[in-house]
């Protein structure tokens, strides 16, 4: 059976593209225009992820989102807007998984939605590969197209983090809380440098980032850039 | 001058009065051997005149009385008495009274003229003033308070303030309206009740003058508006201008490239189809680039950017304008300092301005040259130059090619550099244009921020 995607948009064209494109990439599809018909929608018959407009006629996206998450741990997608950082962060503090900047492209949509829907089992896989980016959770060695990088050990758990997590965005916080702790959530100030000194380590070129992506105002996220 | 005489006020006027009975009656005593002691009444006039310049004509009439019941008592014959050896004395010292009396009358009026005067004039010196700071063009805000200092003086109060419009007055105030006709155009609050003559003269003057004032300051306001307004106009105006054709080539581009794959009898190969297909693309993230512009120089425009700064490396901001420019990004030779110093700026805006430098450059210098991005520091600035290898900008135009809306010939609507200086500035840093003989050199200079003790 295909994995079913709840699409919450009130623009027609948007929906019609979405769906054409989704569908071609083999998931079912339902469609909500509004707040109140996500909700029911998502209730009557629960998605397997939910791509979500922020802004509705009705409401929020992001009171969907925390509404949603109150009794479901589906992935949630945004779609947002450039000049709306402020409300594409709300969302993600709110429990969105992910987001995506409109105009969007189909293939970036996809990737995020795969990355989202991605289950991470309780034990993952002692070795990560990446790209050219090897990654041993369990000997703790990184190593990049064969030859051993040498890390501290937060760097070693920033890595590790991203990497448990390939294609999905991290949040600044949740960075944070999983590398530093609960008590470093609100340093998100200082995570850019942190990553920058990562980068100079295992990127070949720093200042052309390939695997290590920044999300502005929102987190980090590793890529495999082939 | 007082309407009603306090006790106090009396007293003293009592004590004067009796005082200056007393020294003319001394003085009649020393002249009486020297002429006819009848004729020296009318010296009697004097002590009169002392009271009535002060104390007015009611006090002046019973000295008047008083001083001639003395002069009878001391110094007509038989003297002791109220009695008169000669009953013609009875009708000169009648005249004397009624001489005494005319002559306080006229004092009296002569002085009231005079304190009129005085008042009028310092209401036509308040009015004046606020009449000469208010046409000079004073805010009226400010100008209601001196004006309500200046009136404290004009009404003889002790305190007073105005307000525009129609305001209820505090505890322990009186409310004077300032009315033009029915139009409430102040209300005035003093502290006692001033002489209602001088209020109701004083009032409408003022009256006329805050209406004035008023309505100048209305139309002042609505000037700069409407100024603002036609600002905006011509700025919407340039901008449509600029941009219709920005917007009007990506679109036929993507209408055509859609008809030729949806129309039947166009026949296509895979790579005619293919080529359509990026085109549309394409077509599309350039009209994104557009609308983000317009969007960025609008809200530089209206000032209206807010900034979120964090810290970040010069790579990372970097990195991202290269994202942003995309295909073109293999023109660029990148030469950033391992060891730069963060800087704390709104990630987003930085990386639109390091963009725009490079897609400015990419523009303007011949395909095929590099564009070279390259970072240097000291110890308080981290700067970015954007170097090619093109014509460079002439010494005449390095500050005007940051104007919005210039177009420099090398397509795109000229917002980029414009956009770049607003949110440079924004984010409290500059970006200018310098002379190299190699070509095009723009810096963007951003404060040091210091290093965080990274916990490694």
């Amino acid at each position: 059976m295909n994995a079913r995607v709840l699409v919450v948009d009130d623009e027609p064209q948007i929906l019609r593209a979405l769906k054409a494109s989704l569908r071609g990439a083999g998931y079912d599809v339902d469609t909500a225009e509004t707040a109140e018909g996500a909700l029911t929608a998502a209730a009557v018959s629960p998605p397997d992820a939910v791509i979500l407009d922020l802004v509705l006629p009705d409401g929020r996206g992001t009171d969907v989102a925390r509404e949603l998450r109150t009794w479901s741990s589906v992935p949630i997608i945004v779609l947002s807007v450039v000049g709306d950082e402020s409300e594409k962060v709300a969302a993600l503090d709110a429990g969105a998984d992910d987001y995506v900047t409109k105009p969007f492209g189909v293939e970036e949509l996809l990737a995020r939605l795969r990355a989202a829907m991605r289950r991470f089992d309780a034990t993952p896989e002692p070795v990560i590969d990446v790209g050219d980016l090897h990654v041993d959770l369990e000997k703790r060695l990184v190593s990049f197209a064969g030859k051993p990088v040498q890390l501290t050990p937060h760097e070693f758990r920033l890595l590790a983090l991203l990497a448990r997590n390939e294609g999905k965005l991290m949040t600044h916080s949740a960075i944070l809380r999983e590398v530093w702790g609960r008590a470093y959530a609100d340093e998100s100030h200082y995570l850019h440098v942190y990553v920058s000194q990562l980068r100079r380590k295992i990127e070949p070129e720093p200042a052309r980032p390939r695997y290590i992506l920044t999300e502005p105002g929102a987190g980090y996220r590793l890529v495999d850039p082939s | 001058m007082r309407a009603r005489l306090d006790p106090v006020e009396l007293a003293l006027g009592a004590l004067v009065g009796a005082g200056s009975v007393t020294l003319v009656s001394i003085a009649v005593a020393a002249l009486k051997p020297h002429m006819p002691v009848l004729s020296l009444g009318v010296l009697y006039v004097f002590a009169v005149l002392a009271v009535a310049v002060r104390w007015g004509i009611v006090l002046a009439v019973v000295v008047s009385i008083a001083s001639m019941l003395v002069f009878n008592w001391f110094f007509l014959p038989p003297t002791r008495t109220f009695q008169l050896q000669d009953g013609a004395n009875w009708a000169v010292l009648a005249v004397y009274v009624v001489t005494a009396v005319v002559v306080s009358a006229l004092a009296t009026s002569a002085r009231r003229d005079r304190d009129d005067a005085e008042q009028r004039r310092r209401e036509a010196d308040v009015l004046a003033e606020a009449a000469g700071d208010l046409l000079r063009g004073a805010q009226l805000g400010a100008e209601l308070e001196k004006l309500a200092d200046l009136a404290t003086g004009a009404l003889g109060v002790g305190a007073a303030r105005i307000e525009l419009g129609d305001v209820r007055a505090d505890e322990g105030e009186t409310a004077l309206p300032v009315d033009v006709g029915l139009r409430r155009v102040a209300t005035l609050f003093v502290d006692a009740a001033p002489d209602p003559v001088v209020a109701n003269r004083f009032l409408p003057a003022l009256a006329a003058l805050l209406a004035v004032a008023v309505d100048r300051s209305d139309l002042e306001a609505e000037a700069l508006e409407a100024e603002a307004l036609r600002r905006s106009d011509i700025v919407k105006t340039a901008l449509l201008r600029a941009v219709s054709h920005d917007l009007r080539s990506p679109l036929t581009a993507i209408v055509a490239a859609a008809d030729a794959l949806s129309i039947d009898e166009i026949r296509l190969d895979a790579e005619d189809r293919s080529a359509l297909i990026s085109a549309i693309r394409e077509e599309a993230d350039r009209l994104d680039r557009v609308v983000s512009n317009l969007l960025d120089v609008s809200r530089l425009e209206a000032g209206a950017v807010e900034t979120h700064p964090e810290l970040w490396s010069v790579d990372d901001l970097v990195g991202r304008a290269l994202d942003s420019v995309g295909a073109a990004a293999d023109r660029i030779v990148v030469e950033l300092d391992a060891d730069s110093p963060p800087v704390l700026v709104d990630a987003a805006q930085i990386e639109r301005v390091i963009a725009n430098l490079i897609e400015n450059a990419l523009r303007f210098s011949p395909a095929g040259t590099p564009v070279i991005v390259r970072s240097e520091h000291g110890a308080t600035e981290l700067r970015i130059h954007v170097v090619d290898r093109g014509p460079g900008v002439a010494a005449s135009e390095r500050d005007t090619i940051f104007q919005a809306f210039r177009r420099g010939g090398g397509g795109g609507s000229g917002l980029g550099l414009a956009i770049a200086r607003g949110f440079a500035e924004a984010n409290g840093g500059r970006v200018w244009t310098q002379e190299d003989p190699t070509g095009g050199h723009f810096v963007l200079a951003l404060a040091a921020a210091r290093m965080p003790v990274v916990r490694t």
